[in-house]
């Protein structure tokens, strides 16, 4: 039954369908980039909940909510489990509510606590945990990255979800996207440490289309080839060590590296 | 039907005129310091004869990148897309002449895809000769001169260009024009000569004359293990191809009910790509994917159509960042001849 239908015959629920949107920790990128296309929502979506955008807000059952940021705090998981039991659909927005972003990634060789003791002061109450992404927590239904989300999945995604469609969010990498748009490879032509090939693509190869190489934002595509990545970056003079902090900057998963890590610990023990 | 004349270079303005008045004329166009680009040119000048591949063949006019198929709206009235703007496509070199062939005999087998059988007539193709580099290997694919495929066919001859007009289309769009001259004997043998010279000029070639033979024999050689495991199952090898004619279709819902199908290119070096129902993929790893794409480029097709789908145009070779897809290099190592040297190899740094 489509979330529509179920709204109509729920007596709990308004006849038009209701969003809301979240946040945890995150930099509100994702927010604005809702908040820019709510014009086009509004019609068809009745906002019930939008702390960043409005005052009058409510914790009423929902059928969409959208959640920016990782989960880096107990105060987050708290609000994260909450959302998940008033919610039909959970859709993370953003790579931190995806993959944890660079509190997960960038930050993951520091401890959490130094961190911690460093920016507030070791007698600080601030409670922290590390970095994680929101469905290591809840069950997720949608997920779409992005630093910060492109406009047209978004709207793509929140239009199919209403009619009741499986939203379409590519896990093909951002090389199909720069190829389409005939760029002339900055990884071949420049040595650049174009991440193209490993991340997920939906940016439309925004960076690598202004001669930028890709840094990985969007998260790993589908059965990312890291070592094979790698293997290309060091023939092109990168050290491990380099090639490891581009890769992991944005939270991909560890299980992707077991091996260039392997091979970094034996470089480091030498 | 086809007629030879010759066109002076210095008249070379006149004639691109003329073609514009069939459609907006796309040619290779410099796009950075070692690629070129069809794109839509006015001026003699943005034209970059000099091109031998550019990022990605023609297969973009006949088959672009992404395309809607068709648009319904809110009450779900069906709209096609309209695909009948007239182009020319100036340049194309007998590899990608050859391309086209081979795209015209999938897309209109019945039944027939009707975008690509209506958008094919109304581009006119203008070939153009081109001397081999170190990548190119079409004379080993058979792919190194075609007898028809184009409307025009350009042969560089010094100061002149020899201009073969094969088609009514072209015949009819420069009748009566003082530039193109019949051509006298003296032209004729510059011509015969260039094809003929050109034949020794191909460095990078293979003798196999039985590849599919050589591909079934050799399915389990270890260079299959050996390139896959450096793939980065990132499709660039497909995309550029101009004979890779795969493509993925998604639907785009808008809120108010209306919506689009629309495909775009996709890639058998996608890890989804195989994927089936129940998420059994039987293509799963790279080294799979990679031998499947050696062997649908040199054999496979030859299975329902009997002519390979290479055409030895060079363009994976030089797109590949793993630096995989030396496909003469492989051939030849399945042949056991293990002693070429890698087409990646880089001179020695002094
Ligand atoms: S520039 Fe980057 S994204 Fe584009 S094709 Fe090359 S590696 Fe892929
Ligand atoms: S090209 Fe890469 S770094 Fe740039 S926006 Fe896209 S995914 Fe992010
Ligand atoms: S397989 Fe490579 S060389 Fe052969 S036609 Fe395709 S891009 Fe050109
Ligand atoms: S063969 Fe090369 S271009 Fe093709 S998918 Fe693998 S790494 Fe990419």
């Amino acid at each position: 039954m489509s979330i529509a239908r179920l709204s109509e015959t729920n007596k709990r629920s308004k006849p038009i369908p209701t969003i809301s949107v979240q946040s945890l920790t995150g930099c509100a990128g994702e927010l604005l980039v809702i908040l820019e296309n709510l014009q086009k929502m509004l019609p068809y979506v009745r906002i019930q909940s939008f702390p960043f955008a409005q005052s009058k807000n409510s914790d009423e059952p929902v059928d969409i909510t959208f959640v920016e940021g990782s989960v880096s705090n107990p105060h987050d998981l708290e609000k994260l489990r909450a959302i998940r039991l008033r919610s039909k659909r959970v859709v993370a927005v953003g790579n931190c509510a995806v993959w944890g972003c660079v509190q997960k990634g960038a930050c993951s060789r520091l401890a959490v606590e130094e961190m911690r003791n460093q920016v507030y002061g070791a007698e600080s109450k601030i409670e922290v945990m590390p970095a994680s992404r929101i469905e290591d927590h809840v069950q997720v239904d949608v997920k779409l990255s992005g630093c910060p989300i492109d406009s047209t999945q978004l709207l793509a995604v929140a239009a199919s979800m209403l009619k009741d469609h499986l939203p379409y969010v590519t896990k093909k990498p951002v090389c199909l996207e720069c190829k389409l748009r005939e760029n002339p490879c900055i990884l071949i032509e420049q040595d650049l440490p174009c991440l193209g090939p490993v991340t997920a693509a939906g940016c439309g190869a925004l960076c690598p289309s202004v001669g930028a190489p890709c840094y990985g934002c969007w998260g790993p595509s589908e059965e990312a080839q890291m070592d094979a990545m790698a293997n290309v970056l060091m023939e092109k003079g990168f050290s491990l060590k380099e090639i490891l902090t581009r890769l992991q900057a944005f939270g991909a998963p560890p299980e992707l590296f077991t091996r260039l890590n392997q091979l970094q610990d034996q470089a480091d023990s030498n | 039907m086809e007629k030879s004349y010759v066109l002076s270079k210095e008249d070379f303005p006149r004639f691109l005129e003329r073609l514009k008045q069939f459609g907006t004329v796309y040619a290779p166009t410099k796009v950075s310091e070692q690629s070129f680009a069809f794109k839509a040119v006015e001026r003699e000048e943005e034209i970059a004869f000099e091109a031998l591949r550019t990022i990605l063949p023609p297969k973009k006019f006949l088959y672009p990148q992404r395309e809607t198929l068709f648009s319904y709206d809110e009450s779900g009235n069906i709209t096609e897309p309209e695909v009948n703007q007239p182009l020319v496509i100036f340049g194309a070199h007998p590899c990608d002449l050859s391309g086209m062939k081979v795209l015209d005999d999938i897309f209109t087998a019945p039944p027939g895809d009707s975008l690509y059988i209506e958008r094919r007539k109304h581009i006119l193709v203008v070939g153009q000769s081109c001397i081999p580099d170190k990548y190119c290997f079409c004379e080993s694919m058979g792919t190194d001169s075609v007898k028809d495929g184009y409307d025009l066919f350009l042969t560089d001859i010094e100061d002149h260009f020899f201009v073969e007009v094969a088609t009514p289309k072209a015949a009819e769009l420069f009748n009566e024009c003082d530039f193109l001259i019949q051509a006298s004997e003296p032209y004729k043998q510059a011509f015969k000569d260039f094809w003929h010279n050109r034949k020794d000029l191909f460095s990078n070639r293979f003798e196999t004359s039985n590849l599919p033979a050589l591909l079934d024999l050799e399915a389990n050689h270890p260079v299959w293990e050996e390139l896959g495991q450096k793939c980065l199952s990132c499709g660039n090898c497909t995309f550029v191809c101009p004979t890779c004619y795969c493509f993925d279709i998604v639907e785009i819902a808008n809120f108010n009910g209306s919506g689009q199908r629309g495909r775009e290119w996709d890639s058998c070096q996608f890890h989804g790509f195989a994927k089936v129902a129940g998420n059994f993929n039987f293509r799963p790893g790279p080294v799979d994917r990679l031998k499947f794409w050696y062997r649908h480029k040199l054999h496979g097709f030859q299975d329902a159509y009997e002519f390979p789908t290479c055409v030895g145009c060079g363009r994976c070779t030089v797109s590949c960042p793993a630096e995989i897809d030396d496909i003469v290099g492989v051939v030849v190592r399945l042949e056991g001849k293990d002693d070429r040297k890698s087409i990646y190899a880089k001179e020695p740094v002094l």
